[in-house]
């Protein structure tokens, strides 16, 4: 019980705000936006299992934002080069391996901290975009929105895929090795070192995973619609980092579960949507959004209250 | 140890300024410095192209830059430091209004000439603007085109692209005028932002469109949100039944206008603004345009009418299905 | 002392590579433009030494603004006195963090997220993210545009600012205990310092300097408006991490922070200076922004590689005569 107590938590809230809306505002349920704003929410659910693993490993990656958007412009220039669907996907999980390990290499083996390290690689491939792009919004050629699906059957696919993500990502971190060394990293590398595993390649390993999930997302952002935009990735590092923290994952590594990133993600995805539907002024949207953080944290912090410094 | 590398530090501070060392440069050229109000924008892009051809024309040097974000402080950074660097003319859209004309009387007091163009300063912090089109004028296109197609009745929304930016408050500001006083049917529901990304357009407007399920029209003042709120009116299969108009690159409408989700994409030519720009702020250099003047040459545009201390560049386009395959911006 | 070199480098670069880096005027631009920044970056290392970090400080500099222009407008209250107040609300700001950090034990990465987005929101709130203020007298603009004795007027309070902090930091025990805190903060506990408290402190002052970096931004642009300072936390932390203030806390210098912000601000004047040589087919100049943020960031990966690697030789040298250091972490419990 008190184990996924944080979950429970949040999925109270997250179940309260669905019960508001259900009564005040039922248009939120019809089929068609309900889908449309689960959709595209899912790019970020993808980077938030990311950044979750990350965090759980007891680093930390800002660089998240800037490797979306650099996965999404490589993939529909590779797109408008006339490769294949396929090739595109992994063009975009390709670029992102090899952000990724770029990342993990300064963190793990140079021993830089993480933060600094990603703050410096966020700038970088920023600014490496701007210089190549311009801020020209790319069109992608037929074939590529929806997977060349029908809407429904695009949107079913973006859905799938993600919630497979986060399946996939909750049993292994229960059921594989990799998993539970990412957790032994994360609350102790001393200890996890002593117990035979090597913290560097585990801190390596979720680098380079975080850069295939952030290639990942990217495909299923551009997917879309028929445009990609340079920035599109601008804020997702602060959205999915959140995300994660909302859903109870220690920011000091070793504690949390995926299931409370997703329901973190869908409560501060839905809490913009809401807003819309109550009516209320737009100039409120981030303070709204900055006590939702405050308060779940605060949650947190009063429920495990102890040893005061 | 610690102290003396705290000392040498002050030290460092109170030498450099005093430490001069001017290097001689080519002098008889025109510098001409142009500011956009943020780079790596297509729409300054578009501009900075028709810069750099007038510039060629007249044989100018020509320095481009502005801020990569928006940060407010760095437009009247890059003005000052032109300032010290000593051009001749500054060729400034504006940001902020009343922030970046602190930067442009200083760059006047030097003795710099400065013409405003897209977004103006205040009338005592440069000569002339070249104005494409009123704020005013955009406005009133903007709401008499969505009044056309609704029958002047109906909700509509806004999206803009941060709630903070000064130019686009200006034109939502005669959105509602023109509203208030001659459409009384019409309805604003609401007024979203978009942070200038194609993405969040796309959901905000998804948004609205379940919020307000006879909405008839989406009215867009930054360009990111035009094919942001066509994509989501598309998905949600209200192509025609809910109107998508606002500021935009043809290039980047060009698919949902032929697929008749967008209607009426509005805007100027963009490259003929920054080539006007250059060619203003040149003539005002060499004394062609003073106060008081009626008409200067326009180069490749022509004799251009002068309005008191205004330029006008002329109609804005509004790109239709059948010419939009003619702009190439 | 690595940064010296980078900075004396850069002049050297710069003056000869482009157009009048050196002369006065410019040298005078540089620190002018950056006085917001470097305040900031000042506020942060406190913060950083004890092993936190203030992400809101950008945020509380845009309603600090707002608060003011709010105050010398609308009710027409002195602007020195409302500088000050402007102070104090940063002071606030500054306290709502400090309290959720060190009285609910919150990790400061993520209760500073929280307020970054709390106090711009509010910012926006207040002004309905539209409306700014610029009626503001003669004599408060000059704080921003003015100078004093051959320096800009504002960065005579940036001296004041740092030589404060300096004491405070290196000449007090009070300040001292930042970087125990930093180091071990249950190890500071039992050595009987007082460490909510102190945390606290550094907290509250980072808050009371952004709402000063605030006052200071609206005399130099002549508005304030509710977007003031953003994305500047980034640009303090770095400064600050580039001067050598471990990341994790315990261990830099105030000196350090300030060659780190210098050699920053230096590079990003500098690159526009250069309008006669080309890469990719455009003059260094017209792409300058861009440069400055892609050397920024190799800037710190190199500086921070040397530190580790120094370090390292370090470590290797004195095994056999004490503990092996343990991996670095930021713990704040």
């Amino acid at each position: 019980m008190s184990r996924f107590s944080r979950e429970l938590t949040v999925a109270g809230a997250l179940g309260l705000l669905l019960l508001i809306l259900a009564v005040f505002a039922p248009n939120f349920y019809h089929l068609q936006p309900f889908i449309s704003r689960l959709t595209s929410q899912m790019p970020a659910l993808v980077a938030a299992v990311g950044i979750a693993l990350v965090i759980i490993s007891r680093q930390i990656d800002i660089s998240i934002g800037a490797q979306l958007s650099m996965c999404a412009i490589i993939a529909s220039v590779a797109a408008g080069s006339g490769l294949p669907l396929g090739a595109v996907i992994l063009t975009s999980m390709g670029a992102g391996v090899l952000m990724g390990a770029l990342n993990g290499v300064l963190v793990a083996w140079v021993g830089l901290p993480s933060i600094v390290v990603t703050l410096a690689t966020m700038v970088a491939w920023q600014e490496t975009l701007r210089l190549w792009q311009q801020g020209r919004m790319l069109a992608l050629p037929e074939g590529i929105q929806w997977f060349g699906l029908s809407q429904a059957a695009g949107q079913t696919a973006v859905i799938s895929v993600s919630l497979t993500i986060v399946i996939a990502a909750a049993w292994a971190m229960k059921n594989l090795a990799l998993g539970r060394f990412i957790y032994a990293v994360g609350s102790d590398a001393e200890a996890a070192r002593l117990a035979g595993i090597d913290p560097r390649r585990t801190t390596f390993g979720v680098f380079v995973l975080m850069g295939v999930l952030a290639g990942l997302a990217a495909v299923l952002n551009l997917v879309q619609s028929p445009q990609v935009q340079p920035n599109c990735g601008d804020g997702l590092e602060l959205k999915a980092i959140a995300a994660a923290v909302v859903g109870g994952v220690a920011i000091n590594g070793g504690r949390g579960t995926l299931w409370g990133v997703l329901l973190g993600l869908l409560l501060l995805a839905n809490v913009n949507p809401a807003l819309t539907h109550f009516h209320l002024p737009p100039y409120w949207e981030k303070a709204i959004q900055g006590l939702v953080i405050l308060l779940a944290v605060l949650a947190d912090g009063l429920g495990r209250r102890k040893r005061p410094r | 140890m610690k102290r003396k590398s705290f000392i040498t530090t002050l030290a460092l501070f109170a030498t450099l300024p005093f430490v001069s060392c001017s290097k001689s440069e080519s002098k008889g050229k025109l510098t001409i410095a142009l500011l956009l109000k943020s780079k790596g924008n297509q729409y300054f892009v578009t501009c900075e192209k028709g810069a750099r051809i007038a510039a060629a024309q007249i044989n100018a040097e020509l320095k481009v830059d502005g801020p990569i974000n928006s940060d407010p402080a760095k437009q009247n950074e890059i003005v000052e430091n032109w300032i010290t660097d000593g051009v001749d003319v500054i060729v400034a859209a504006c940001e902020n209004k009343d922030s970046i004309s602190t930067a442009l009387r200083k760059a006047r007091a030097a003795g710099i000439k400065v013409v405003t163009y897209d977004a103006d300063a205040q009338p005592d912090a440069r000569s002339f603007f070249v104005n494409q089109a009123t704020a005013q004028g955009i406005g009133e296109q903007l709401i008499d085109t969505a009044a056309t197609l609704t029958g002047s009745e109906g909700e509509f929304a806004i999206i803009t692209g941060t709630l903070t930016s000064a130019n686009l408050n200006e034109w939502i500001k005669h959105i509602k005028a023109r509203h208030a006083a001659k459409y009384p049917n019409m309805k604003l529901v609401d007024i979203k932002p978009c942070d200038d990304q194609k993405d969040k357009a796309q959901q905000e407007t998804t948004n609205l469109l379940s919020t307000y399920p006879d909405l008839k029209v989406i009215v867009s003042v930054t360009s990111p949100g035009v094919p942001g709120a066509a994509e989501a009116v598309k998905q949600a299969g209200k192509t025609g039944k809910v109107k998508v108009v606002g500021l935009g690159l043809p290039s980047e409408n060009n698919a949902y206008v032929k697929e008749g989700v967008t209607q009426g994409v509005i805007l100027w030519n963009v490259e003929n603004l920054g080539y006007l720009a250059i060619m203003a702020g040149a003539a005002v250099a060499k004394g062609d345009l003073v106060a008081g003047a009626t008409e200067f040459d326009g180069g490749k545009l022509g004799t251009m009418e002068v309005t008191g201390d205004q330029i006008i560049l002329g109609k804005p386009v509004v790109f239709t299905r059948e010419n939009i395959d003619q702009f190439k911006f | 002392m690595v940064l010296l070199l980078v900075i004396v480098l850069e002049v050297i670069l710069f003056n000869s590579l482009g157009r009048r880096f050196l002369s006065g005027g410019n040298i005078s631009n540089v620190f002018r433009h950056s006085v917001e920044i470097g305040l900031l970056a000042l506020a942060m290392t406190p913060v950083i030494l004890t092993g936190g970090i203030d992400l809101s400080v950008g945020s509380m500099m845009g309603l600090s603004a707002v608060l003011f222009g709010m105050m010398v407008n609308s009710f027409g209250v002195d602007p020195w006195l409302a500088g000050l107040a402007a102070i104090g609300f940063g002071a606030l700001g500054g306290g709502l963090n400090a309290l959720l950090i060190t009285r609910l034990n919150l990790p400061p990465l993520i209760v500073t997220l929280g307020t970054f987005s709390l106090f711009r929101g509010l910012a926006e709130a207040l002004t309905k993210g539209a409306e700014s203020y610029s009626a503001f007298p003669k004599s408060f603009l000059a704080l921003g545009n003015s100078d004093v004795a051959g320096l800009p007027a504002q960065i005579w309070v940036f001296l004041m600012v740092a030589a404060g902090i300096w004491l405070l930091v290196h000449r007090t025990t009070f300040g001292r205990s930042f970087r125990a805190i930093g180091y071990s903060a249950e190890g500071a506990c039992y050595a009987g310092i007082p460490v909510a408290r102190n945390t606290s402190l550094a907290y509250i002052i980072a808050g009371a300097v952004a709402g000063l970096a605030a006052v200071i931004l609206v005399a130099r642009l002549g508005e304030a408006r509710a977007n003031a300072g953003i994305g500047y936390e980034l640009l303090a932390v770095t400064a600050v991490v580039l001067g050598g203030v471990s990341i994790f806390g315990g261990s830099g210098t105030v000196s350090g922070t300030l060659l780190g912000w210098v050699s920053l601000a230096m590079l990003n004047n500098g690159l526009t200076r250069i309008s006669d040589y080309r890469i990719m087919d455009q003059t260094v100049a017209s792409v300058a922004r861009e440069l400055s943020g892609l050397l920024t960031g190799l800037l710190l990966l190199a500086a921070l590689a040397i530190g580790a690697w120094t370090k390292n030789l370090a470590t290797r040298r004195a095994r056999g005569q004490s503990h092996p250091e343990n991996p670095p972490r930021s713990s704040p419990p």
